[in-house]
């Protein structure tokens, strides 16, 4: 089965969308380099933002007919045939393809509230053509709103990217409680909360450290952690280059600590399991 | 701000892999065949695959992206519609035409099915096998996704395919999610043998399939490229001035791709492509022998399509096409006979080929539209079927 990678945070700015961006790249690079017979990963950006369009196009002008709002919109019938019809390559790499999110997308949601099995309208698509994927991994906006459930729902691993500070570790928890109720509520047996991604790190900031090490020492959330990405310039200016923070600079702290995270994603694509 | 750098990824990928995947890149290059479910409409039927499934019109249209493959269907319901009803049995569901249990008369009506009917006749109990069973046996698709457009071109199984599409688009009570078990090949490993194999193992090949098929072989060994839309007849005869000669290393492999077949056979069976195009497609589509059509070849051309309709109207025989064609020559060589003749008999005799292709309805309508009244048209019609009966009284005493 396809690993589906959900990054899902209700708090703004935490890295959501520079941490599904980069880590899909990660994930086909790195397939690639290991000699992968499909090394084909799946970007699906459902915040109606688009920024992870924006940076992996370099185009955010999509609308009714050829984005994630047209796949959101279309027949049950037609919606697995659309939803390929969307999707477009990626300006980073070949094997990089993405489902791009429209500024539609707003209403969508609005349209969609009280429709029948609106929730699943992303997975039942995707679950039909996504084991053309070695990987598919889901952008979503930051909040818990009907196009974040159907991201969740679509997913098989959430990862939550957190800053080290004390609101958003609180916020944490009731990222992980909602991850449980909608796999528990919408029966998603398959949806787990799968790692914790620590994004803007900073370690001459006493708090951050604090944070860390009480996270790292707690007896569930400490297994959870996948990675470290250390506060950096050279992702700002990447997404300003509309490049992956690897191509920007492959040697900055963030590249590093984006690739190790990387390394864990295809270890558990490959290996199955947790 | 640093400077906009290149493709470094590999670089930083370089020290990370080795240490980090350690044992797993070995599970990564395993390039066997697999078995997945595809989505329908991923799938596509191999345009230049020798066995048609649709009528010729149809598959043209399909291939040249006219139509959707449920358009491409609705069209050959409705061609069958039209058959049918002619013929004393209209349906409006395609599970009508499947047989009924408590009936003893469907054997003779069985037989008498055209192709168009026997065909969505098959289909629809292909389709009515998937709905019951499941599908037992996965298609074989070559993968030729390119960036962004996945698609499997299908190399065995497309009548599957069709009958899987009918299922979903035109019978009550589909429950499937519109996917079709596919084992998947890679790119580089498809091949014209495996599919001639495959073609030739089933019976039901017509020859005019088996032309194409020896063509298709000859075309490849030889270097021509295979395109990825439907081909006119001309792309297959091209290969009337190929041969095996000058490929020994190919011969066995062809020969036994056709399924064992004698050089000879190979050559008389390739040779069927000289045919007209329209006396390619009457034989194809009632899968008229090789060895009636060998002697329609020894004719002209333009005369090719009118003997194969002879030879299906009238299910003539080997001995009878031979003799037809024989004596067909030696009136060809005799011009001067027909010239004697008048022109307006000509003209008539020349209506009674064209008598299937109309309808009763469309005549009488016509008669009416060229006369200006009902009555006249009438007599007109009743002086023309004395005339028949005489010309038929004349034909019994030659």
């Amino acid at each position: 089965m396809t690993r589906v990678f959900v990054f899902t945070n209700h708090k703004g700015g935490v890295g959501k969308s520079t941490s599904a961006t980069n880590a899909a790249l990660g994930i086909t690079s790195m397939l690639r380099r290991a000699g992968a017979a499909n090394s084909r990963v799946l970007l699906i950006d459902t915040d109606s933002q688009a920024h992870a369009t924006l940076i992996t196009t370099g185009m955010k002008d999509y609308g009714t007919d050829n984005s994630l709002y047209t796949v959101l919109m279309s027949d049950r019938q037609t919606a697995a045939q659309t939803l390929l019809n969307s999707i477009v390559q990626s300006t980073w790499d070949e094997n990089l393809h993405v489902l791009p999110a429209s500024p539609m997308l707003e209403g969508a949601e609005r349209e969609l509230m009280g429709v029948a099995g609106a929730p699943y309208r992303l997975a039942e698509p995707l679950s039909r053509i996504a084991n053309r994927y070695a990987a598919v991994v889901i952008d979503t906006r930051p909040s818990f709103s009907l196009m974040t459930e159907m991201g969740l729902i679509a997913a098989t691993d959430a990862i939550v990217p957190v800053e080290p500070r004390y609101l958003e570790t609180v916020g944490l928890m009731s990222v992980i409680g909602k991850i449980n109720d909608i796999r528990d509520g919408w029966r998603q047996p398959n949806l787990r909360v799968s790692g914790i991604l620590i994004t803007k790190m900073n370690n001459r900031i006493r708090g951050h450290n604090h944070l860390l090490t009480e996270l790292k020492s707690h007896s569930v959330l400490g297994n959870l952690i996948m990675g470290v990405v250390p506060a950096n310039e050279a992702v700002s200016y990447a997404h300003q280059n509309h490049q992956s923070i690897f191509d920007y600079d492959y040697k900055s702290p963030a590249s590093k600590a984006y690739m190790q995270f990387v390394a864990k994603l295809v270890y558990r694509i490959l290996k199955g399991g947790a | 701000m640093p400077p906009k750098n290149t493709r470094r990824i590999d670089d930083l990928l370089g020290g990370v892999t080795e240490e980090m995947l350690a044992g797993i890149p070995q599970q990564l290059q395993d390039t066997s065949l697999r078995v997945e479910r595809l989505l329908l409409e991923m799938v596509r039927p191999d345009p230049v695959q020798p066995r048609r499934v649709l009528p010729e019109n149809l598959h043209t249209a399909f291939h040249n992206n006219r139509l959707t493959p449920t358009q491409a269907l609705k069209e050959l319901v409705q061609l069958v519609q039209v058959s049918a009803r002619q013929r004393g049995r209209p349906f409006n569901n395609v599970l009508e035409l499947l047989p009924n249990p408590d009936d003893d008369g469907d054997d003779e009506q069985f037989a008498q099915l055209s192709p168009e009917e026997q065909l969505l006749h098959d289909l629809v109990n292909l389709a009515v096998t998937i709905r019951d069973d499941g599908q037992v046996n996965p298609l074989t698709v070559v993968d030729v996704t390119q960036g962004v457009t996945q698609q499997f071109r299908i190399e065995t199984g497309e009548r599957r395919y069709w009958a899987t599409w009918l299922l979903r688009d035109f019978m009550p009570n589909y429950s499937g999610d519109g996917m079709i078990p596919c084992i998947i090949i890679p790119a580089e490993r498809s091949s014209v043998f495996r599919q001639a194999k495959e073609n030739t193992a089933r019976s039901g090949l017509s020859a005019i399939a088996m032309a194409r098929q020896a063509a298709l072989l000859l075309l490849t060994i030889h270097g021509y490229e295979i395109p990825n839309t439907a081909v006119a007849n001309d792309f297959y005869r091209q290969a009337l001035d190929l041969d095996l000669r000058g490929k020994r290393e190919y011969t066995e492999a062809i020969l036994s791709a056709m399924g064992g077949m004698k050089k000879g056979y190979f050559s008389e069976i390739k040779a069927l492509l000289r045919l007209s195009d329209e006396a390619l497609e009457l034989a194809d589509r009632y899968s008229i022998d090789q060895y009636k059509l060998r002697y329609v070849l020894s004719l002209p051309a333009e005369y090719h399509a009118e003997v194969v309709r002879q030879i299906v109207d009238l299910n003539l025989s080997s001995k009878q096409v031979k003799e037809l064609c024989e004596s067909d020559s030696l009136e060809t060589d005799d011009q001067i006979s027909f010239d004697k003749l008048p022109a307006a008999a000509l003209k008539m005799a020349k209506v009674t080929h064209t008598a299937s292709t109309v309808s009763a309805q469309d005549v009488a309508r016509a008669l009416i539209q060229q006369e200006g009244d009902v009555t006249i048209a009438q007599a007109r019609l009743k002086s023309f079927q004395k005339l028949l009966a005489e010309a038929e009284r004349y034909l019994t005493e030659e």
